[in-house]
C-alpha cells in the first residue's frame, strides 16, 4: 500500500510513488539518488541522515516519506547555488572541519538552521545546538570553529548589503 | 587558528608543506557528492542479509533453508562456502598468521557469528527469508571471562586452527602467547628503593565509526568479481578473496572508496565482504550487504586487557625494572592477537628505559565479539597503565612527574622497538622535552593543587600523560609484518599530474599530505595534482593504512615518484631549451599566475619553459610518457611523541567528570597539514576521553549478548556539548625534523590518542586523590570510591 507524493527536493518538484511504511532516508537515497543523507544508526541517535523539511532539521531515518507530501526538502546537495558553495559549506572546508566526511552533510544542515535562528551564536549555543549530531573524527573543535566563521561571514555580508 | 601555537611550526622555505590549504575532497564532502560504499547501488543488484548466531557458543545440528528458497531468495550456509580456515587480516607474514575464520560456520563462537546468508530482490524480502531459515542448535555454556576461559575442562571455543600452513590444537582456549625477558628483574626489585605493583583492567570499546560495514560484489563475465567495500586495504582484500574462493588475482578487482571512519576496524577484510562475494557468485548477480548499526556493533571491539605491572626505581628516580603480565580477551577469533602480543611489548619497552624487563602475554579466546585494532593497537591501554604507575612512582619518590619522565623516557639515540621485537630502530628526532616544557607552562603545571587536599563539591585537577606511536611498521629486516607501499605518478599531456595509489585515506588527510609533498618536490602548483580513486587492477601494492604510516611511508613513496618524474621532465626540458648543458642546470618552481610549474635556468629568468609545454612536446614529438612507478619499503618507523596535559573537574555529588582544559602536544616532525594535524589531536583527545570515562561494551552473563544490544542509545560517545571550549583546547607542535621522513615528517593518527586516558586518570587523581585501576572511570565508580574513603 502506498501513494504518489509530490514535494520539492532541493528546489525541484518531485513526484514519486512510495509505500506507506517507506522511510524518507531510503526514498531519497534509493529512488531519487540523493546520497548526502547517510545511514548511521537508523534510530535517530547520530544525526547523519539529517535533512531540512520546510527549513527544520529532521532525521530522515525516522521520517516516513508520505509525511513530506506537499513540503520542501533540502539536502546538502541543494545548498550550493550554481557552482558557488554556501557560506557554511565553505567555512567547513576553510576551517579543516572535515575528516572522513560521513557526518558532515548533517552538520551543515543543522548549522544552516542554527544560524537562521541565531545569527550571532556564542560557543555554548553552538555546542548545545549540534549535540544531536555525532562525529567520531574531529572532536568537534573545527566544526564549532567553522560555524562561528560562517556566522561572522554572514554578518559581514549583511553589513555590506546595507 | 587561535588555539594552534603555530609559532613552533618550523616550515619556512616550503611552498606547500605546512601551509593551510583546503583539502582536495572538501567540495565533494560538503556537497554530499562523495560516494562511500554505502552509496553504491548497481543495476540489477540483489540485497543480502546475514543469519547470525543468537547464541554465544553453539553448534548447528540441522539447518533447513527450504522456506527461504521458496520465497525466491538465494541462500548460502556453511555447506556452500569453501572449506578452509584463514585469517581475515593479511598484514602479518603468512608463516606467523593464525587462521581460525570461516566464511560461514556451523560452530558459532559469539552472538553475531555468521552462519548463513541470503540475497533477494529487496532488503525486506531478504530479511524475511533470513527469518524463515530453521536451525536446530546444540548450545554450550558461554565463556565471557578470559580467566574462566583458560581453566581446565571448559568448552573448547576452537579446537584445530592453522598457524601458517601448519595445523595446531588450541589448549585451554589460549589463542597464542609470548614471553620475553632481558636482564634480571628479580634482582632489580631486590636492589630498588621503591617497588610498585598494580593490576589494571581496560574496557572493551566499540569503534563507532560513522559508516557501518558495507560490501557490494559484482560477478564478472570472465568468472571474476568486482568489489566495493569498507576497507583500509584494497590489496589485502583482493588477495584474501582470491585465496578463499580460488579466483586468480587478476580477476578480482577491489575499488578504493572513501570510508566513513574506521579507526582500525577495517584493517581486516570484514567477513561481510566475503559473504557478499559468495552470494554474488551463487546468484550470478551483484549483491549488496549493508550492515545495520546494531549488527556493526557485533563486528568488532577493542582488545580488553588485564595487566599486572610491577616497576622499580632508585631513590634518585632511575628506573631499574619493569615487569608486565598481559592477559588479553580477544573474543571468538584471532585477527591480530599474536602480533599484538609483540607490539604490546614493543609499546611497553619503548615508553621508558626499564633496563630489566620481563613480559608474559597471553591471548585468550572468549565467546565475545572478536577484538581488533582500535586506534593505537593496544598502545592506549598500556600507556594508561604505565602513565598511572609512573605518577605513583613520582609521588613515592617525591620527584616531579615531568622530571621523572624526562629522566627515563626512550628518546633520541635510544633503541626504539615500535611495532614489536622484529622492528627496531634508533630514535633520530625527539621533541619530548620541548613539549613537556611548553605544555607545563600553558596548563600551569607548577600551580596545580596537591592531590586529595581539595574541598567542596567541584574539584579540579591537572594530569599529564605522555606517549608515542610509530610511523608505520617498517624496519631494516623483513621481520613478521608486511609493510611496503607504492604509487604511480604521471604528468599528463597538459602538465597536470595524476597521482595513483592504493593507499587509503580515512579522512585524516594522508593523501592531501602526499599531494603537497609531490607539489613541493616537483615544483608544480598544488591544484595541478589530482588524486585518483583507483582500484587494485590499476595500482601497485600498499599493505594497509594503519600503524600511522600514511604520511610517513606513503608520503616518502610519493616524494620518490616525484623525484623520478622530475628527472625525466628536466631531461626533456634540456632538449627543448637547446643550449642548456644538462638537467642539473635546471630548476622548477610553481608559477601561481600561469598555474604551471616553470622550468628555468638560475640567474637567467628568460631561459624557461613550463611543465605543460614539456609534457605537450613530449607527446607531440613521440618522446613518450613522463611517469614513474615506485614501490617503497621504509627502513625506520620513528616514534611520533605526544604529550597531553588535561584539567578536569569532578562533581563529587554526581561523580561526573568534565574536561576543563586540554593542552595537546605532538612531535610529528615537519607538520604538513596544520589544520588536519590539529584535527587528529582534537579527535584523538575525544576518543581517549571516551576511553577514560565513558565507553564500554559489557555482556549479559546469561545470554552472552551485548548489554546495549548494539544500540548506540546505550553506547554513548562524547558529543560537542561535553567538551572544553575552543580556546581551552590548545595544540602545540614540536619544532623537530625527522631525517628519515618525507620533508622531515612523521606519523600522528594513533599517537594523538595514546596518552589521553593516562592524562585523564592522573588528572582525576590530582582532583580527588583517588586512583582507578579499571576503565572507564564512570560516575558510579567515582561515587563508590569517594564513599568508601569517606570523602566529603
Amino acid at each position: 500500500m502506498g501513494k504518489v507524493i509530490r514535494f520539492r527536493l532541493n528546489g525541484r518538484p518531485v513526484s514519486i510513488y512510495v509505500e506507506n511504511n517507506e522511510l524518507l532516508l531510503n526514498v531519497l537515497r534509493e529512488k531519487l539518488g540523493v546520497m548526502s543523507p547517510k545511514y548511521g544508526c537508523g534510530i535517530g541517535e547520530c544525526g547523519a541522515c539529517t535533512v531540512l523539511l520546510d527549513g527544520e532539521p529532521v532525521l530522515s531515518c525516522l521520517t516516513l516519506a508520505v509525511e513530506v507530501d506537499g513540503k520542501d526538502v533540502v539536502t546538502a546537495e541543494g545548498l550550493a547555488r550554481d557552482s558557488d558553495l554556501d557560506v557554511v559549506q565553505r567555512a567547513f572546508i576553510e576551517e579543516g572541519a572535515i575528516q572522513c566526511g560521513y557526518c558532515i552533510p548533517g552538520f551543515i544542515l543543522v548549522a544552516k538552521k542554527l544560524l537562521e535562528e541565531n545569527p550571532e551564536p556564542d560557543e555554548d549555543f553552538i555546542r548545545e545546538y549540534i549535540r544531536g549530531n555525532l562525529c567520531r573524527c574531529t572532536g568537534y573543535v573545527n566544526i564549532v570553529r567553522a560555524i562561528k566563521r560562517a556566522a561572522e561571514e554572514l554578518k559581514f555580508h549583511v553589513g555590506k548589503n546595507k | 587558528m587561535g588555539s594552534v601555537a603555530s609559532s613552533s611550526l618550523k616550515q619556512e622555505g616550503f611552498r606547500y608543506i605546512g601551509k593551510r590549504t583546503p583539502r582536495k575532497d572538501g567540495v565533494a564532502k560538503v556537497t554530499g557528492q562523495m560516494r562511500y560504499a554505502y552509496d553504491i547501488y548497481l543495476p540489477g543488484m540483489l540485497y543480502g542479509r546475514i543469519l547470525k548466531s543468537p547464541y554465544p557458543h553453539a553448534r548447528i545440528k540441522s539447518i533447513d533453508v527450504s522456506e527461504a528458497e521458496k520465497m525466491g531468495a538465494v541462500v548460502i550456509t556453511f555447506k556452500d562456502v569453501p572449506k578452509k580456515k584463514f585469517n581475515i587480516r593479511l598484514v602479518s607474514a603468512d608463516r606467523v598468521n593464525y587462521k581460525d575464520w570461516e566464511v560461514l560456520t556451523d560452530h558459532p563462537k559469539y552472538v553475531g557469528d555468521y552462519v548463513a546468508a541470503v540475497a533477494a530482490e529487496t532488503e525486506e524480502l531478504a530479511q524475511k527469508a533470513v527469518e524463515a531459515i530453521k536451525i536446530e542448535w546444540e548450545v554450550f555454556e558461554p565463556l565471557l571471562d578470559p580467566f574462566e576461559s583458560m581453566k581446565d575442562g571448559r568448552p573448547k571455543i576452537h579446537d584445530k586452527i592453522l598457524f601458517g600452513s601448519k595445523e595446531i590444537t588450541v589448549k585451554n582456549n589460549v589463542a597464542c602467547r609470548l614471553d620475553y625477558s632481558e636482564g634480571d628483574v628479580e634482582k632489580a626489585f631486590k636492589e630498588a628503593d621503591v617497588v610498585i605493583e598494580r593490576t589494571f583492567k581496560t574496557n572493551r570499546r566499540y569503534h563507532m565509526q560513522l559508516e557501518p560495514k558495507v560490501a557490494v560484489a559484482k560477478p564478472e563475465p570472465d568468472g571474476g568479481i568486482t568489489v566495493w567495500t569498507t576497507t583500509q586495504t584494497i590489496h589485502n582484500t583482493r588477495i584474501l578473496i582470491s585465496q578463499v574462493f580460488d579466483i586468480p588475482m587478476s580477476k578480482v578487482n577491489v575499488k578504493k572508496l572513501p570510508i566513513g571512519g574506521s579507526f582500525g576496524s577495517s584493517i581486516q577484510t570484514n567477513l561481510v565482504t566475503l559473504v557478499a562475494v559468495a552470494l554474488a557468485l551463487k546468484a550470478g548477480r551483484p549483491v549488496k550487504i549493508a550492515l545495520s548499526r546494531e549488527e556493526d556493533m557485533y563486528e568488532h571491539s577493542s582488545y580488553q586487557m588485564y595487566f599486572r605491572l610491577k616497576v622499580a626505581a632508585r631513590k634518585d628516580g632511575t628506573i631499574l625494572a619493569g615487569e608486565l603480565e598481559n592477559i588479553m580477551d580477544i573474543g571468538g577469533h584471532q585477527i591480530q592477537a599474536y602480533p599484538l602480543l609483540g607490539c604490546l611489548l614493543g609499546w611497553f619497552v619503548s615508553l621508558y628505559k626499564w633496563k630489566n624487563i620481563k613480559y608474559k602475554g597471553i591471548a585468550v579466546y572468549t565467546n565475545k565479539v572478536p577484538a581488533c585494532a582500535f586506534r593505537g593497537y593496544g598502545n592506549p591501554q598500556i600507556t594508561w597503565a604505565v602513565e598511572s604507575v609512573i605518577d605513583e612512582l613520582a609521588e613515592a619518590l617525591g620527584i616531579d612527574p615531568i622530571e621523572l619522565r624526562l629522566k627515563n623516557y626512550v628518546g633520541r639515540g635510544d633503541l626504539f622497538w615500535g611495532q614489536g621485537p622484529t622492528v627496531k630502530s634508533i630514535v633520530k628526532s625527539d621533541g619530548v622535552p620541548e613539549l613537556l616544557k611548553k605544555g607545563a607552562e600553558l596548563i600551569g603545571w607548577y600551580n596545580r593543587p596537591r592531590s586529595g587536599e581539595q574541598k567542596g563539591r567541584f574539584r579540579r585537577g591537572i594530569g599529564l600523560g605522555r606517549g608515542f606511536h610509530t610511523s608505520g611498521a617498517g624496519g631494516r629486516i623483513s621481520g613478521e609484518v608486511i609493510d611496503f607501499t607504492g604509487c604511480i605518478l604521471k604528468i599528463n599531456e597538459d602538465g597536470s599530474v595524476d597521482y595513483i595509489t592504493a593507499l587509503q585515506d580515512h579522512g585524516g588527510g594522508s593523501l592531501d599530505a602526499h599531494a603537497k609533498i609531490i607539489a613541493e618536490e616537483l615544483g608544480v602548483p598544488l591544484e595541478k595534482i589530482n588524486i585518483i580513486w583507483a582500484d587494485t587492477q590499476t595500482t601497485v601494492y600498499d599493505v594497509c593504512t594503519h600503524a600511522s604510516r600514511g604520511t610517513y611511508v606513503g608520503g616518502e613513496a610519493a616524494r620518490r615518484a616525484a623525484r623520478e618524474v622530475k628527472k625525466k621532465l628536466l631531461e626533456y626540458a634540456v632538449r627543448l631549451l637547446g643550449d642548456v648543458v644538462n638537467p642539473e642546470a635546471l630548476s622548477i618552481k610553481p608559477d601561481e599566475e600561469l598555474g604551471q610549474g616553470v622550468i628555468y635556468v638560475e640567474g637567467m629568468p628568460d631561459k624557461k619553459i613550463t611543465v605543460g609545454e614539456v609534457a605537450r612536446e613530449a607527446w607531440q614529438r613521440n618522446w613518450g610518457s613522463i611517469a614513474a612507478v615506485v614501490s617503497y619499503r621504509a627502513t625506520n618507523s620513528p616514534p611520533a611523541y605526544t604529550v597531553y596535559f588535561v584539567e578536569v573537574e569532578v562533581d563529587t555529588e554526581t561523580g561526573r567528570v568534565r574536561p576543563v582544559r586540554v593542552v595537546a602536544g605532538a612531535d610529528v616532525g615537519t607538520v604538513i597539514n596544520p589544520d588536519l594535524a590539529a584535527g587528529q589531536l582534537h579527535g584523538g583527545f575525544v576518543q581517549g576521553w571516551g576511553m577514560a570515562v565513558l565507553e564500554d561494551t559489557p555482556y549479559d552473563p546469561e545470554t552472552g549478548e551485548l548489554m546495549c544490544r548494539g544500540f548506540i542509545t546505550d553506547y554513548k560517545i562524547t558529543t560537542a556539548q561535553d567538551l572544553p571550549k575552543i580556546d581551552d583546547f590548545t595544540v602545540i607542535f614540536a619544532s623537530t625534523h625527522e631525517p628519515t621522513g618525507p620533508f622531515g615528517a612523521k606519523g600522528l593518527g594513533e599517537a594523538a590518542l595514546n596518552p589521553v586516558a593516562g592524562a585523564v586518570a592522573n588528572a582525576i587523581y590530582n582532583a580527588i586523590g583517588v586512583r582507578f585501576y579499571e576503565l572507564p572511570i564512570t560516575p558510579e565508580k567515582i561515587l563508590k570510591a569517594l564513599k568508601e574513603r569517606g570523602v566529603k
